[in-house]
């Protein structure tokens, strides 16, 4: 079950996904382009709701149905339309909806900067005043969907990224603790080879999974005030960006990844980073919390990796300005377009419920944010990774959602170019500033 | 093709297309030597092991195909594509797909034949600046304009969803290339027919109606035939304007490679199918694409 | 739009229709005058044409026109488009090295698509225009990969070329040879001529059967009579075959110019423009800098840019190569060149 898989590939990179794409896929019902939008208004006698989301497979598409059944018996005269639809097709449609003005009343949001678009483009409707209750039980977790103070979403999973890996290969090459610091890691690499097992998959086709190297080693050299000034002001004229360049160019150099990591795709195939991972082919994959899910569907039985499963946090740097522990993740959150009904509201409140987050956790579709369902989360990988969530001074949006689409897209062509030994650290924050200063 | 002489033009041409006429003639030249064959052997090879590689791995098992990408089946396998052929799936993204490929496929045969006929025949002001307009519309890719395309689609035309949304948009794409492989198919008539035709009191429609039409049948199944298998494989724009059970075989072999990701032999046997019949409508009409491309080449 | 009129559109609908009529009729009837103004033909024209013309303006030149519009604005892909930046989305495109590679990677796979596609195209051709056994299905076979959809073919072909597993890198191995480390697609160096590579395969069919349609226009007698002057088959192939070919090797070249120019697909499921843009045409410029940046303003004006650059090469191909079609080639085309000997066309 994977509700949250990352891809800020959209339209065409389902072209792409034809290959073996990443999430699953069931027949949704009639994907309704929002026609209730123009009967909604304020909750006359009959109100129907479109609802988007990506669990579209087996037990979490069953459970979100049964989630709107119930809200329909409990709310005569909504109805809600549910269109479950793979990830990447999502995205893709949810552009075009936005483009031609016909938005579902309540979709998936991301969140940053691609949601401060939205934002001004007068999309998503303010919601601040109606869900209160709601920000209180999940606190600062909703940051990432605030602008200017003012709440346009609510995150359902938020997630944490860290290594994935085999334990199995780990034990193999007589490694006996996971890596906390650069050194070990870097012994540990060594020792991995010294088996003839390649150490990392990373699919640097699909750009961001290797940008995600990049955000940590930033997250890890730059304080939180850095950072967060940078996003205010979109000038990178810390010296920290570069640093953390420097510390992804001697991963590169040590030469890690899987053959033909250029053009490995993140999580489509038995031949993608998380297809590698899981048929035991590599020893680990930087990864967020669907990485299990992932797994799971890219093996026969099933099973991903199984018992074999692993998961530590991206080592801590010598020396760097970030705050031990942070962490670097993003999330999914419920927003509804700017002219959905008030009903639609009550329904995105009702899916942040105790009951439907619990029943969430159970099924394993991602970490909730209730606070109430987080005794519910039966995977114990998963469950480990939420207590390193709740523990972290702060969890940092992938930067790529955090600046947007355009300052993101740039910054993460110029990682790909340096995993491919073409850009220096000081090239991806030029570029990043190029996209930046248009931006302004 | 310039317009400059119509005098000239008048003048008998190499009488028609003349496939017809000339393949009883044909004849070798020379005897075929051993190497021809290998020759050949070589292009089939390479031309199909792709194909191959598809067709039987959805004989194989998933164990099989992981042990050895390049293997035989050992044993064969029927049920990958069993599987696919009694799912409704299949059989609801090829209706769509038919549907959608023969709507397109119609409109670009009617709509370009109309349109060649007065550029290969009519001597008027403008023929050849009219011409350049759908020699232009070649220099359009689809993918430049497909999100206004969308957007008009949808929100003007309301045609979000529906066969026809996808269909016009697809044969208004193909129609510059059609009407290019037209046009001097029917100039390659001959004059004398027209003539002929016109003494017998036949006015211009009429002879496009009763002669042309039936002698440009080549040039027109050739055209039908690129816009149907262009049709067919078409993915971007479906994917945008398709949802649920309307979308089409491609969009069903995406879902269904993401949906089964693990099942590679699954994935194979669906992938084949759905190039199925895309390969029959080609093998039915091939004897006469070459006589049809033949009236666009000789220009 | 269509209402009563039974001629949407027609400029025509002024003139009295009777003497127009008439008109029409005494000029058809005497095999079309230049100069006077022939209502009648107008009529026709326009009504053969409009379906047609009708279609392309409504899901072509509209669609177009939107995006020549959105050039000039700082546009998001939503909201109102009121960020009016003149040329500044033309200048960030043509001052983008991404870009400017994928212009180079455009006009490399043009040149070389003919490069290889023609001249294989003509062996090809010629194999199949003897009287070989199995000529039918060896011209539908060749024709096969045209007939597929490139996602599927592409979804195929990533398979044969993964690197290690694929089969295509344990074939080599099994006879010793070397493939390159990070894979065939995965190496920037190689990148580019892999994808060349798969291109071809793809569509040397359409070469193959253009030929092949065109050889069938060449008439016998030709090659017949230079053989029996004691030709060897390669000197009558090139001096009578391939010259009467040039309009049909022409028209193949341009058509295949313009698609090598519009290039996505195939390139997107390969690589995706990568590895470290090593692949990158202008097409998935466009279409990396819209779909997964939203900057369609900075799209738009790429698209414009690759509609003027295939304008500019068409026009010249047109100007200087297709103008032979013209003038050389048409007086072979009257009869009177069959019956002369070979060095008349060869000359």
């Amino acid at each position: 079950m994977r509700t949250s898989l990352r891809g800020t590939t959209a339209a065409l990179a389902t072209l792409a996904v034809l290959s073996l794409a990443a999430c699953g896929s069931g027949d949704s019902g009639d994907g309704g382009s929002g026609d209730a939008t123009g009967d909604g208004g304020s909750g006359g006698d009959a109100v129907t709701i479109t609802w988007w989301h990506n669990s579209n497979t087996g037990e979490g598409k069953d459970y979100y149905d049964q989630v709107a059944k119930d809200f329909e018996d409990a709310n005569p005269g909504v109805t809600i339309e549910v269109s479950a639809m793979q990830h990447e097709d999502m995205g893709t449609k949810l552009d075009a909806a936005m483009q031609s003005g016909d938005m579902p009343d309540i979709f998936m949001e991301r969140g940053g900067g691609e949601l401060r678009d939205k934002v001004d483009a007068g999309l998503v409707k303010d919601i601040t005043d109606q869900v209160g209750d709601q920000l209180d039980v999940i606190g600062g977790q909703a940051a990432g969907w605030q602008v200017d103070g003012q709440t346009y979403a609510l995150p359902f999973s938020l997630g944490v990224v860290g290594f994935w890996y085999n334990k199995d290969l780990f034990e193999q090459a007589g490694i006996t603790d996971t890596p906390t610091t650069w050194d070990e890691f870097y012994d540990v690499l060594d020792k991995l080879e010294a088996a003839g097992i390649t150490p990392i998959s990373v699919g640097a086709g699909d750009k961001w999974p290797a940008a995600h190297y990049w955000y940590y080693f930033a997250l890890r050299q730059c304080s939180e005030d850095t950072i967060k000034d940078t996003v205010a002001s979109l000038e990178f004229t810390d010296e920290c960006w570069v640093r953390a360049g420097e510390d992804l160019e001697q991963l590169v150099a040590a030469e890690p990844f899987n053959p033909g990591f250029l053009t490995t795709a993140a999580q489509s195939g038995a031949t993608s980073a998380s297809g590698l991972l899981a048929t035991g082919k590599v020893a680990m994959e930087l990864a967020g919390h669907w990485e299990p899910g992932v797994m799971q569907g890219l093996t026969e039985d099933g099973q991903g990796l199984g018992e074999a499963t692993g998961w530590f946090a991206f080592p801590e740097v010598d020396g760097g300005d970030g705050a031990e522990g942070a962490a670097l993740g993003g999330g999914d959150a419920w927003a509804a377009s700017a002219d959905a009904p008030d009903e639609a509201v009550e329904f995105i409140k009702y899916l942040l419920s105790d009951e439907v987050q619990q029943g969430f956790a159970e099924l394993d579709m991602g970490l909730p944010t209730n606070p109430a369902a987080r005794d519910s989360v039966s995977d114990p990988a998963l469950a480990q990774l939420l207590e390193v969530r709740d523990s972290a001074p702060f969890v940092q949006l992938y930067f790529d959602t955090e600046f947007g689409q355009s300052i993101g897209g740039a910054m993460n062509d110029a990682i790909a170019l340096l995993f491919a030994g073409q850009a220096t650290p000081q090239d991806i924050v030029d570029q990043t500033q190029a996209a930046a200063d248009a931006e302004k | 093709m310039s317009a400059a002489a119509p005098t000239r033009d008048l003048t008998p041409r190499r009488p028609a297309p003349d496939a017809a006429e000339a393949t009883p003639r044909r004849r070798a030249i020379g005897r075929p030597s051993p190497w021809v064959y290998v020759l050949a052997a070589i292009v089939v090879f390479f031309t199909l092991l792709p194909v191959l590689v598809g067709v039987i791995g959805g004989f194989r098992t998933n164990a099989q195909l992981a042990e050895n990408p390049a293997g035989w089946p050992d044993p064969w396998v029927f049920d990958n594509y069993l599987n696919v052929l009694q799912g409704s799936q299949f059989w609801r993204y090829t209706l769509n797909s038919v549907a959608i490929a023969t709507m397109s496929t119609v409109l670009v045969v009617v709509c370009g034949i109309m349109a060649a006929y007065p550029l290969a025949r009519y001597q008027f002001r403008g023929r050849e600046g009219l011409f350049t307009i759908f020699v232009m519309g070649l220099l359009f890719p689809a993918t430049v304009a497909v999100i206004p395309l969308f957007i008009i689609t949808t929100r003007e035309l309301h045609l979000g969803n529906t066969w026809a949304g996808i269909a016009l948009p697809q044969a208004a794409f193909a129609l510059p290339l059609t009407v290019v492989i037209l046009r001097p198919f029917l100039q390659a008539i001959p004059k004398e027919l027209e003539e002929a035709a016109m003494l017998d009191g036949t006015g211009r429609i009429g002879f496009f109606w009763r002669i042309l039409l039936p002698l440009s049948r080549p040039g027109m199944v050739t055209v039908g035939v690129l816009a149907f298998v262009g049709s067919w494989n078409a993915y971007l724009l479906p994917l945008l304007l398709l949802q649920g059970d309307m979308r089409t075989l491609p969009l069903g072999v995406a879902d269904f490679s993401s949906e089964h990701a693990s099942d590679t032999a699954g994935v194979f046997a669906f992938t084949t199918l759905s190039m199925i019949p895309a390969l029959i409508f080609f093998l039915t009409a091939q004897k006469q694409i070459v006589g049809g491309l033949q009236g666009a080449v000789k220009g | 739009m269509t209402t009563a009129d039974s001629a949407p559109g027609a400029p025509s609908a002024q003139v009295p229709p009777l003497e127009a009529a008439l008109n029409a009729r005494a000029a058809s009837r005497r095999g079309r005058r230049r100069g006077g103004v022939d209502v009648r033909t107008a009529l026709e024209v326009t009504l053969f044409v409009a379906p047609a013309l009708v279609l392309m303006a409504v899901f072509i030149v509209w669609p177009v026109l939107r995006a020549v519009q959105w050039s000039f604005f700082r546009w998001k892909g939503y909201g109102p488009l009121e960020d009016f930046v003149g040329l500044r989305n033309y200048v960030s495109v043509l001052t983008s090295e991404v870009f400017q590679g994928a212009v180079l990677h455009n006009l490399i796979i043009v040149v070389a698509s003919i490069a290889i596609q023609l001249p294989l195209g003509l062996l090809i051709a010629l194999l199949l225009n003897r009287r070989i056994r199995g000529r039918a299905a060896l011209r539908t076979i060749i024709f096969v990969p045209y007939v597929l959809a490139e996602v599927i073919a592409g979804v195929v072909w990533v398979q044969l070329l993964q690197p290690q597993y694929g089969i295509i890198d344990q074939w080599l191995g099994a006879l010793g040879l070397p493939s390159p480390e990070q894979g065939w697609l995965g190496t920037p160096d190689l990148a580019l001529s892999t994808v060349i590579v798969v291109l071809s395969w793809k569509y040397l069919g359409m070469a193959v059967i253009l030929l092949l349609a065109g050889m069938q226009g060449v008439p016998d007698e030709l090659s017949e009579a230079a053989q029996i002057d004691g030709a060897s088959y390669w000197r009558t192939q090139w001096h009578i075959t391939f010259p009467l070919l040039g309009p049909t090797m022409r028209t193949w070249a341009f058509l295949s110019m313009i698609g090598s120019l519009q290039l996505f697909d195939m390139v997107w499921i390969l690589t995706k423009g990568g590895p470290a843009n090593a692949t990158t045409t202008m097409a998935t410029f466009l279409l990396t800098e819209g779909q997964r940046r939203s900057n369609y303003g900075i799209a738009s004006a790429a698209s414009v840019v690759l509609f003027v650059v295939a304008l500019v090469l068409a026009l010249l191909y047109q100007r200087f190569i297709l103008s032979r079609d013209n003038t050389v080639d048409r007086p072979a085309k009257t009869p009177r060149p069959r019956r002369s000997t070979p060095k008349a066309v060869t000359a």
